[in-house]
């Protein structure tokens, strides 16, 4: 309530009314749950809110594709062949007529299921064998730490390239190769964790209780290690959604007719000179997911892991 | 200091060791039979079995990867079925081509990196900040082949200022290196502004300030010297994703590569030349981030890894 006084260039500030809001604010904000502070924290974020909407859209694309997509993805039309971008075909048209948005819009199911499994199991992969070496070290921990050591060595892309030489192409192999290649990162990430949270007194009276180890473990020690590994996962998504678009793209992945975005940028790469198109939408898409993604996983970083 | 980096570069032996095996392993299991591969799918007993004794795929798993890892520590990587040449030969034709994208890639890097990052570190929270952390969040989104291929078509259709694909001259190499080097600057300008940002608010900057020198001097004589310390470490395991970015380039621009030559190669079923081309990359990877790691510790005497 500010009303016309002495003071302050002719603006008179009621200071009890001032505080009383104030103490009523702080009152309201140690009252929130920590679920409703930890968002509010998050949203805080300018980036966070920015990636969070490109995910949304991103999974709300992939979920209801069928219904987004005004064409068949795979339906060739002869009377519409490398348009480009008009009312009736948004991103244009490819070499037999299909319509890319279709295609982009179908694409993005791809993207999001191999980005789902791959990182869901690297990080369960990772994070059990991280676990065992922290909590059991010794012998245990010396062996899983060399491998771990030597896995984190191999550039990803070059160790998923190598796998699907081994397995052969296919989004299912894309998936195993990706996961193959990227799971060291979050048993490093647990392990340290895990040597850390072994020394607290907590556990050690645990563990004098008699509690069973997988009780501690998965009781008591990886709820307090899970969030370097949620931060973790977020940003390893879109590396995972970028390994099977370019895997895709060397015709190591989805083969055609499958819509990956990596597939439509393949199909495009001979017709750059007269249909740019083809190639550039799917590679937008590509960027933005990415940018979305990394956006949210740098703000739920701040809030959550403040220490990295 | 001598022995820390002599126990670097030998505890590099057992990481060799143990991704040879893992590379062959990969191989050795991978579905489908090698005889087959090699011989194609119509042969008569007799030759199916000699062809398997001539290879030594008769062999059970240890023998084979004993001779394997012999013949490499000889520098055979054994002979292309495709081409019916030794491997190592293909491989010494087409690295030096990647090298060359590669190390254009870095020097680009560095040109566009390290004025972006100090700027951002010094003028840090002002508009100039932003626009070049804006910047780099964008270019750490671009994947670098449709970044090539954005290129190709503005640079080589567009305006017509470099060839559209091929080798050769220096002209072929600029676009690539470029895709490259850029879509690495974005995440190396992050580093510099982060590394300058803690550099700055040492001491030592201070006292150089307070001593009166120009801020100029300051900054890239004094600050960023120290600052490029933890850099050199990260340009080595920047290496691994410079080769594996450089593949897809390779394929766009018709460049005649290793990544090239290894994509050709699996899609071919040429195994051994991907076993080759992977043996060569991983440990040349390798080997660069230990030596990352051992330089570090020469250029910094502080760091002592105990």
């Amino acid at each position: 309530m500010i009303t016309p006084g002495s003071r302050n260039g002719g603006v008179y500030v009621d200071k009890e009314w001032v505080k009383q809001q104030l103490s009523e604010y702080v009152e309201e904000k140690e009252e929130k749950r920590p679920v409703v502070e930890f968002l509010t924290k998050l949203f805080k974020h300018k980036g966070a809110v920015f990636g969070a909407i490109i995910i949304f859209l991103f999974v709300f694309t992939a979920v209801f594709a069928p219904w987004l997509a005004p064409y068949e993805y795979d339906k060739p039309d002869s009377s519409a062949i490398l348009q480009p971008s008009s009312a009736e075909h948004l991103f244009g048209t490819d070499e037999f007529g299909r319509d890319i948005f279709s295609r982009i819009v179908y694409g993005s199911r791809i993207s999001l299921k191999v980005a789902l499994v791959a990182v869901g199991i690297s990080l369960v992969a990772g994070t059990v064998l991280g676990a065992l070496a922290g909590y059991y070290g010794g012998i245990v921990d010396y062996i899983i730490s060399s491998i771990t050591d030597i896995a984190w060595a191999f550039p990803t892309t070059l160790l998923a390239i190598a796998f699907i030489a081994a397995l052969g192409t296919g989004i299912q192999n894309v998936i195993i190769a990706i996961a193959l290649a990227s799971w060291a990162g979050y048993c490093r990430v647990v392990r340290g964790q895990f040597l850390s949270l072994r020394e607290r007194e907590s556990i050690q009276a645990a563990r004098i209780l008699g509690m069973s180890d997988a009780r501690i473990i998965f009781g008591h020690m990886l709820p307090n290690a899970l969030a370097p590994v949620i931060v973790m996962a977020t940003l390893e998504l879109p590396k995972a959604i970028v390994i099977e678009a370019s895997l895709s793209f060397l015709g190591l992945g989805a083969q055609p007719p499958t819509p990956s975005w990596g597939v439509i940028l393949d199909s495009g790469k001979g017709l750059i000179g007269q249909a740019p198109w083809i190639s550039f939408f799917p590679g937008l898409m590509i960027m933005l997911v990415v940018l979305g993604f990394n956006l949210f996983g740098d703000a739920l970083r701040d809030v959550l892991d403040p220490n990295s | 200091m001598l022995k820390y980096i002599v126990k670097r570069i030998l505890l590099m032996i057992p990481v060799l060791v143990f991704m040879t095996i893992i590379v062959f392993t990969i191989f050795f299991f991978a579905p489908g039979d090698p005889v087959s591969r090699i011989a194609g799918p119509n042969v008569t007993p007799e030759v199916y079995e000699s062809i398997k004794r001539k290879y030594g795929l008769d062999q059970p798993y240890i023998v084979q990867y004993w001779r394997f890892m012999k013949s490499v520590i000889e520098g055979d990587l054994g002979i292309s079925i495709l081409q019916e040449r030794p491997v190592i030969d293909m491989i010494k034709e087409r690295l030096p081509v990647t090298l060359e994208i590669g190390l254009l890639g870095f020097l680009i890097t560095f040109v566009i990196a390290i004025p972006a990052g100090v700027m951002a570190a010094v003028k840090k929270n002002t508009f100039v900040d932003y626009l070049c952390m804006s910047g780099t969040l964008v270019g750490v989104a671009i994947p670098t082949f449709w970044f090539g291929m954005l290129l190709m078509y503005f640079f080589a259709y567009k305006l017509r200022w470099f060839p559209i694909s091929g080798y050769g001259t220096i002209k072929h190499l600029i676009l690539p290196s470029f895709a490259i080097g850029l879509t690495n600057a974005a995440i190396t300008a992050r580093m510099v502004r982060s590394s300058m940002l803690e550099v700055l608010k040492q001491d030592y900057v201070r006292t150089a300030r307070s001593k009166g020198l120009l801020e100029k001097v300051v900054i890239y004589r004094h600050a960023l010297k120290n600052a490029m310390i933890p850099i050199i470490t990260l340009m080595g395991l920047r290496l691994g994703w410079i080769i594996g970015g450089s593949v897809a380039l390779e394929i766009i621009f018709s460049i005649p590569g290793i990544g090239r030559l290894m994509v050709d190669s699996i899609l071919a079923r040429d195994y051994p030349v991907v076993q080759g081309a992977m043996l060569v990359l991983t440990s040349s990877i390798i080997v660069a981030n230990i030596l990352a790691d051992a330089l570090y510790a020469i250029v910094d005497p502080r760091i002592r890894y105990s």
